[in-house]
């Protein structure tokens, strides 16, 4: 009886504490007038959405703005246009959305569209049969002049099994250009340029390049970026499909290469204990430690969320320098030329398919969606997109991303997941010198092999 | 003479009448909840399954003979059993000294009964985020230290031996204050009238501890050695969330080796037999640690 | 006597300055989080995380707390109140038998209770996500209280089953003279001594069903049902997130199980026992 009590009395103090912490009233479930704006699309005749009463289950991970109002928005243009559809959106965090996708796939409970980001997943989700191929639908019916890279990598055997709508995301060096312009360095153009750069800021007290690395796909980007510029594209790819080897030169170029930089200095101490979801790679950049950061370009726009003003005041941006031995293609982008793809989990009904593609092709990615995307700097993985974008980095981002001659998919989306931990593994142990080049990669080539 | 063994059968029959009906609902809530998911482990153990195909392959038992030649596993293990070891030798007397201290002082220190217990209330979110900047190699608190004392910049979650190390004093540091309200209130427990009595007959606060305080909390340090076991053999959140089982795979669990396997990689069925090999490991080590400390000295349990 | 005295005297002033020293290391981190959580990102970053904010004004708490905190933060309370009650009233009633009657199935039971201590979660989350469809409960707070609830259940046995054991057996025995049954012994003398166990348990069932997170996001996903643990992940993107508002975040969810402590520890003071038994 005193147990009952004593939680009465329990309850009853955080209520009162609830009650006077709060100010404010509950916002939640306020989604804000709906905007009922045109769809931006050419009628194909026959094709629409029908007048059935439908509901699409669809999942994101837009937890937060400005994405999260970008697409929204688009849900809610669709739903006002044809009212006899409700969409239920849900968005969920990136960090356990895999995750929680698997639990329900593996349940019975796969939402109808869902958001992936190609490569092996995507894969895995095909073979699976929770995505339908949508060839057709794409050749006939859609309007959106999509990158061909962005084609090429929502495809699985010959069949397109997804509409991007996240836009591009490359990857290359943040420099901060007011140290540079003070010790006199110019933007380099070869890796033996970028080396030099390196030996003047480090004499200079600054620490050359900010990498956080204890998430391990941050160092995996220099791995990948010197393997590319050492063996191009085909290297990889051969290594992939077991025709070549995870041990051939260019990944012990790329290894041999890291630690070189270690050594010499060129990353922050304890760069395997520094974490980038905690912003310390950022941090080094705005105490102005370190002068440069390779990374992906969706880093402009936290940058620019951050401090805007001291973000376009300092930093810049240039390409990863070519490696001037190498006869490979030099304009190789490293990153992703879907960033987000959406998939369609609707198997025996056409109509729902028919109506969730149209949200895919004309409400994601029609014009109202890419301005937003691009005013918060995103670009759309559509032809010519990215030519009015403002952002100074970002304008160089893209003109590298169209001018690319192949875009490398990072690896560890690419390869099957079990490998792609292998490499993020082997790679770290490479920055950490506990692991030589010769040992990391014949350990992935194993991990490769063996999958 | 009758009369008495009828009178010994109707109160065994009513101890188990009670015993059944005190039991019931804990035992259907955890057969429901946990023995039921442990069988569903141990069955997809048996098969290839990537976690979301209708199809899965029986494969018998060669996700086991796997599982027995994986050197990660066993390494994760080997972690495992560090981290074990370190939690019961540092967790356990830290929270006894913690405990007689506040026991022994009394409502004035009640401050200190909260402050010390805060560690318990941050979620590992905030605990690797704080911890990431507090033992940094540039800035850090260790580093300021060692610099201050003519020493270098120590990198302590980037390299492979400290990783696991500074992941375990922080896992100390944050389950102390759970040891600590529990030996204090095994002390809350102790009749009043027994401490009072030996103030009576001339005992110093000391003695009161280690003669009479101590030995009436031996079998809550006991259970206490038995949950800290359990508690780290199967530990995640913390190395998840601060190494993510770096660097390479230093300070890589079977926890978080097992959920990378099913969640990440796509191989729920061997992911499961980690899991089932886990929890076989985990048992028996529960289990060997009971009948160890039951045979030493006076058990309570009888 | 007197020698004794400094002996103590100098014990005393050992343990306070060790005392003080524990108090640093438990405490400075906890005030780093809320410093931080007054700070902005830019703000954080530039001029260190150890640094003291520009300003006091609570912005990032506002922020929070118009977006939605307070709905995360009622269900958590009233899944706090239902699990607590029902984990420690049925955790109190398997300990008894456990603790203080001797059956035969007295040790499997036992041994099944430390077996079901040592399952990984995770493991767990796949076959419960698929109860929670079939009895509808996915997407509500109820569809936690069971794994809540089963979780709790082992080691809570486990922990009061040790403490109803080192309630004196002369207690029981007078009672059963008197004539009462095992419920009424139960009711009416094992559980008001166990106030102290069951404290304990109250406190750390309590802050970990108040931070648990792995069941919270799998069975829920909307905002009508997710509790103070998601909040954290509604203010993360994809890419950055932004860290002074999750430290706000966490010092508001903080704050409840402090106050939630600082009523229970009252119950763990010695001398209760005594009060109780002769009350």
């Amino acid at each position: 009886m005193a147990v009952r009590k004593f939680f009465v009395y329990v309850l009853s103090a955080l209520l009162v504490l609830a009650f006077t912490a709060g100010c404010s009233k509950k916002s939640d479930g306020d989604k804000g007038s709906t905007i009922s704006a045109e769809a931006s699309s050419t009628e194909n005749a026959g094709f629409g959405v029908s007048s059935k009463k439908m509901t699409i289950t669809l999942w994101d991970i837009a937890t937060e703005d400005p994405t999260k109002s970008t697409q929204e928005s688009a849900v809610e243009r669709f739903m006002a246009a044809y009212p006899n559809v409700t969409v239920d959106n849900t968005h969920i965090q990136n960090d356990t959305y895999k995750q929680k996708l698997i639990i329900s796939m593996s349940s019975g409970q796969c939402p109808d569209m869902y958001i992936h980001w190609g490569g092996g997943p995507m894969n895995e989700y095909i073979d699976s049969g929770f995505a339908v191929p949508i060839t057709d639908l794409m050749n006939e019916h859609c309007d959106v002049p999509f990158l061909e890279a962005a084609i090429a990598q929502s495809s699985y055997k010959g069949d397109i099994y997804a509409v991007p709508f996240g836009g591009i995301g490359g990857s290359g060096v943040f420099y901060n250009k007011t140290i540079f312009s003070k010790l006199g360095i110019g933007v380099p153009q070869t890796i033996a340029e970028l080396e030099a750069a390196c030996e003047t800021l480090k004499n200079a007290g600054y620490i050359p390049f900010s990498l956080a690395n204890q998430n391990k796909w941050t160092g995996s980007m220099y791995f990948m970026y010197l393997a590319t510029r050492f063996g191009g594209v085909d290297e990889f790819n051969a290594a992939v499909d077991g025709s070549g080897s995870f041990e051939s030169p260019a990944f012990q170029y790329a290894g041999e290469k890291i630690q070189e930089w270690v050594r010499a200095g060129y990353f922050p101490d304890g760069v395997n204990s520094l974490n980038t979801d905690d912003g310390q790679d950022r941090q080094l950049i705005y105490t102005e430690e370190a002068a440069m950061m390779l990374h992906g370009s969706w880093q402009a726009g936290s940058m620019r969320n951050d401090n805007e003003e001291w973000y376009v005041n300092n930093m810049d941006y240039f390409r990863f320098p070519n490696l001037a031995s190498s006869d490979k293609p030099q304009n190789i982008v490293v990153g992703t030329s879907i960033g987000n793809g959406f998939s369609f989990n609707i198997h025996d009904d056409q109509e729902k398919l028919d109506a969730a593609f149209i949200l895919a092709t004309q409400f994601y990615n029609d014009d109202t969606y890419n301005n937003e995307q691009l005013a918060t700097g995103r670009i759309p993985s559509i032809v010519g997109m990215g030519d009015t974008i403002e952002d100074h980095c970002m304008q160089k981002i893209w003109a590298d991303f169209s001018s690319a001659s192949n875009v490398q998919l990072w690896y560890d989306q690419y390869l099957p997941p079990a490998v792609g931990e292998t490499h993020k593994n082997t790679c770290q142990e490479i920055f950490g010198l506990t692991k030589t080049p010769a040992e990391a990669n014949a350990e992935l080539n194993k991990a490769m092999r063996e999958n | 003479m009758k009369k008495n063994a009828s009178l010994v059968q109707s109160r065994q029959r009513s101890v188990r009448i009670a015993a059944t009906v005190f039991l019931a609902p804990v035992i259907l809530i955890m057969a429901i909840f946990i023995i039921y998911p442990i069988v569903s482990t141990f069955s997809i153990s048996l098969f290839d399954w990537n976690g979301i195909s209708k199809n899965r392959e029986f494969i018998g038992m060669e996700n086991w003979k796997m599982l027995i030649h994986d050197k990660v596993f066993w390494f994760a293990f080997k972690n495992n059993l560090t981290l074990m070891v370190c939690s019961i030798g540092i967790q356990i007397p830290v929270a006894i000294a913690l405990a007689t201290f506040l026991d022994a002082a009394g409502r004035k220190v009640n401050l200190f009964k909260v402050a010390w217990f805060l560690p318990l209330l941050m979620s590992s979110v905030a605990i690797g985020f704080l911890f990431s900047y507090a033992l940094a190699t540039t800035g850090g608190i260790i580093t300021t230290f060692s610099q201050a004392l003519g020493g270098g910049k120590v990198d302590l979650l980037g390299r492979a031996p400290q990783a696991l190390y500074a992941v375990i004093s922080v896992v100390a540091w944050q389950y102390i204050p759970f040891y600590m309200v529990y030996f204090l209130a095994g002390y809350g427990n102790i009749d009043i009238n027994i401490y009072e009595a030996s103030i009576i007959d001339g005992a110093t606060r000391g003695q009161y501890f280690f003669h009479i305080g101590l030995p009436l909390l031996s079998p809550m340090i006991k259970s206490a050695c038995i949950l800290s076991l359990i508690g780290s053999l199967k530990y995640f959140d913390l190395i998840y969330a601060m190494t993510g089982g770096g660097p390479g795979t230093a300070t890589e669990l079977m926890a978080t080796y097992m959920y990378k396997l099913s969640f990440t990689h796509f191989k729920m069925g061997y992911g499961s037999t980690a899991a089932a090999g886990m929890f076989i490991l985990v048992t028996g080590f529960a289990l060997m640690m009971q009948t160890l400390l039951k045979g030493n000295g006076s058990s309570n349990n009888e | 006597m007197n020698n004794n005295r400094v002996k103590s005297n100098i014990a005393w002033t050992i343990a306070a300055v060790l005392a003080v020293c524990w108090l640093m290391v438990t405490a400075i981190p906890f005030l780093f989080m809320v410093i931080n959580a007054f700070k902005g990102q830019f703000e954080m970053l530039q001029k260190g995380v150890f640094e003291l904010p520009d300003s006091w004004f609570p912005t990032n708490f506002i922020g929070v707390l118009e977006n939605g905190f307070l709905s995360y933060f009622f269900n958590s309370v009233i899944l706090l109140g239902i699990c607590l009650t029902i984990l420690l009233f049925f955790t109190a009633c398997a300990s008894y038998p456990l603790s203080r009657m001797k059956f035969k199935l007295r040790g499997p039971i036992y041994a099944l209770i430390v077996a079901c201590m040592s399952i990984p979660i995770h493991v767990t989350l796949i076959p419960i996500f698929k109860m929670s469809t079939v009895i509808k409960t996915y997407d509500s707070i109820f569809a936690l209280i069971g794994p809540y609830v089963a979780f709790a259940i082992p080691i809570s046995c486990y922990i009061l089953t040790t403490f109803m054991a080192s309630i004196p057996a002369s207690l029981e025995e007078s009672a059963e003279i008197n004539g009462c049954g095992k419920f009424m012994t139960f009711f009416h003398i094992i559980l008001p001594l166990s106030k102290p166990g069951l404290s304990t348990l109250a406190i750390y069932n309590g802050v970990a069903i108040w931070n648990e997170f792995a069941f919270a996001n799998t069975l829920t996903q909307s905002r009508k049902a997710q509790t103070l643990p998601l909040a954290i992940s509604a203010f993360k993107g994809e890419h950055s997130m932004n860290i002074p508002v999750i430290m706000s975040v966490l010092v508001l969810t903080v704050l409840p199980m402090i106050i939630l402590f600082i009523i229970l520890q009252e119950k763990l003071v010695k001398g209760l026992m005594a009060g109780a038994v002769k009350g």
